[in-house]
């Protein structure tokens, strides 16, 4: 943390972040408030995605699951302090973690997906069909969040430099985690997973641990959610909002942090803009996924360094950017070795 | 006479389906000697490995490590209980540098390993690690990315990696497998210096068979998964067995 502390571009951005509703109406702080939501949503996937190597389809349900929690505290308990929802969101979003990464760390690469897209579609019907938290409508008409008794979040500056002030802290304690003696192991973990289990590290734990980690973060994003938009509902938890968050980590550079950032932000943008003028939104989506996979195989991260020409330090544990699943399945030594013999 | 028996194994036997890829290979490693596995392809001397490593769990038989049963214990503990291995395809950590490769491994004693502080506290290992490398003449490539490295420097790093987390027992999968004759000599020759110095066992696949005569104590010999022989170095090479399996007597 101090590393990025004493880091000019980390102060530059805090600054210019800062100052952007002053310079932008309600309409585009909205938008914003979105970006930096997404943001966070897509830097805690990266965790998991770009620093262990292990691709999660289902980090939805961690959001959604924060939204949830948030909106359940206000509309039922009448609680509108974040700091009592983010504190039901860690107990929700953990506990849930924990049993997803329990079973979904017995396989690996694609297969891990599919664990992770399977317990979250679960939780997506549970919600959608249960009546108490609104069905298929959601929980609707929320009250503003407080951060502190009576102060209410309720314009969208407030709300933008809340958001703001978690997307620092939740980018702040990542930061140390990727560069402590456990994120390096998550990225031997990336690199080799028979190699690290053969150097005494429990890799099972070890990702379960990154699973959570990343899906409180997660959770943090989708816990603000309703405090922007006033509601959950049950499309926070699906699929789909899964793999947009996989686009955002890849638009941004996966294993970056900041890339995934960025990617949040830039896929918040580019699907308003388009979606306000064309009905087909998604195939421009595409397009640019398909051209950034193509042409930028570090994301907007990687052409931002290149622009800026710093270079970014190798590995100090993964900033490179993995073939993820991909690489899962391509090394499997032991099956290999035994093969042999 | 044995003295001082570090690992065992009784019984060992190990089947893929219907293929008895490992049958009742018994074994002892006297402490601080270098005991070699030899055969031909497909002798089961990798599973064998992978079996004692905790890679497979065996069909039979038992593991015995410094008086302590470890059959069925996963890989990462056999390493914390002082077994290291490197492998047959050399398994390193390609995108990070070299000298990230090793603090990995080095880090893996430190007291944090496992504990809640380990998720912010970054130990410094850096000069344990660099230490490593010099002696394998890695010095000069600390921050080369694995991937990177010669042939003969990655199944280096590989052993760097296997000796960073100090075993008692370094089980070298074919070390120089793919080697030039100058890269084999000088292997071999480090491998034994780091041996004799910290009195580490070695347990060894080779093909090579200059190295195998060269250094070791005993020469254990499988062939379509059975010990076939076990003996000197010079005893083996003697054995009408031996001959037998490595020019083809089956069928």
């Amino acid at each position: 943390m101090m590393a990025t502390l004493r880091a000019w571009p980390f102060w530059a951005c805090a600054a210019g972040l800062a100052l952007l509703p002053l310079i932008s109406g309600p309409f585009y702080t909205y938008l914003w408030v979105t970006c930096l939501i997404f943001g966070i949503l897509a830097m805690g996937l990266d965790i998991l995605m770009g620093y262990t190597g292990q691709v999660s389809f289902g980090h939805a349900a961690f959001f959604g699951l924060g939204a949830y929690s948030t909106a359940v505290m206000i509309q039922f308990y009448k609680i509108q302090s974040l700091w009592v929802s983010l504190l039901v969101m860690a107990v929700v979003v953990g506990a849930y973690a924990l049993i997803v990464s329990y079973f979904a760390t017995t396989r690996r690469g694609i297969y891990f997906a599919l664990l992770t897209l399977i317990f979250a579609e679960v939780v997506h019907r549970i919600f959608f069909y249960t009546y108490a938290f609104g069905a298929s409508d959601g929980i609707q008409g929320l009250d503003p969040v407080t951060i502190l008794p009576g102060v209410p979040v309720d314009t969208p500056t407030k709300i933008y430099y809340v958001v703001l002030a978690a997307l620092l802290v939740c980018y702040l304690a990542a930061s140390v985690l990727v560069r402590s003696h456990f994120g390096r192991v998550l990225a031997a973990i990336r690199e080799n997973e028979d190699r690290a289990r053969f150097l005494g590290y429990n890799v099972r734990r070890y990702k379960m641990v990154a699973c959570v980690v990343s899906a409180l973060i997660a959770g943090v994003a989708g816990a603000l959610y309703p405090a922007r938009a006033g509601f959950a509902t049950p499309d926070l938890l699906m699929w789909t909002l899964s793999g947009e968050a996989i686009v955002m980590v890849m638009l941004g550079g996966a294993g970056t942090l900041v890339g995934p950032i960025l990617g949040g932000a830039f896929f918040t943008i580019l699907v308003e803009k388009v979606s306000s003028v064309w009905d087909y939104y998604f195939i421009a989506v595409g397009l640019v996924l398909a051209a950034v996979v193509l042409f930028m195989p570090k994301g907007l991260f990687g052409l931002v360094a290149r622009w800026t020409r710093r270079r970014e330090a190798p590995g100090a544990a993964g900033i490179r950017v993995p073939a993820g699943a991909a690489a899962e399945v391509r090394r499997d030594p032991a099956a290999r070795a035994g093969r042999r013999t | 006479m044995l003295g001082d028996i570090i690992l065992e194994t009784q019984n060992l036997s190990r089947d893929f389906g219907a293929l008895r890829a490992l049958g009742h290979v018994d074994l002892q490693v006297p402490r601080g000697r270098v005991h070699s596995v030899i055969g031909p392809n497909g002798a089961g001397k990798t599973t064998f490995f992978n079996v004692v490593t905790g890679m497979y769990a065996p069909t039979a038989g038992r593991v015995i490590f410094k008086g302590e049963d470890i059959t069925g214990v996963p890989p990462e503990a056999i390493n914390w209980k002082g077994i290291a291995k490197t492998f047959q395809i050399t398994q390193i950590f390609r995108e990070l540098t070299v000298l990230e490769n090793v603090q990995i491994a080095c880090q893996s004693r430190l007291p944090e390993t496992g504990k809640l502080r380990s998720l912010w506290a970054a130990p410094d290992v850096r000069d344990r690690a660099a230490d490593l490398l010099k002696f394998f003449r890695l010095d000069g490539r600390l921050d080369e990315h694995a991937g990177n490295l010669s042939h003969g420097e990655q199944r280096f790093l590989d052993i760097c990696l296997a000796l960073a987390t100090e075993p008692e027992l370094l089980l070298l999968d074919e070390p120089t497998a793919g080697m030039t004759p100058s890269e084999t000599r000088e292997a071999v020759d480090l491998i034994m210096q780091v041996a004799r110095r910290r009195g580490l066992t070695l347990l060894l696949i080779e093909h090579d068979m200059s190295v195998v005569m060269g250094i070791s104590d005993r020469v254990t010999v499988l062939h379509q998964g059975l010990k076939i022989a076990e003996g000197t170095p010079d005893e083996v090479r003697a054995d009408p067995k031996v001959v037998e399996a490595y020019l083809g007597g089956e069928l």
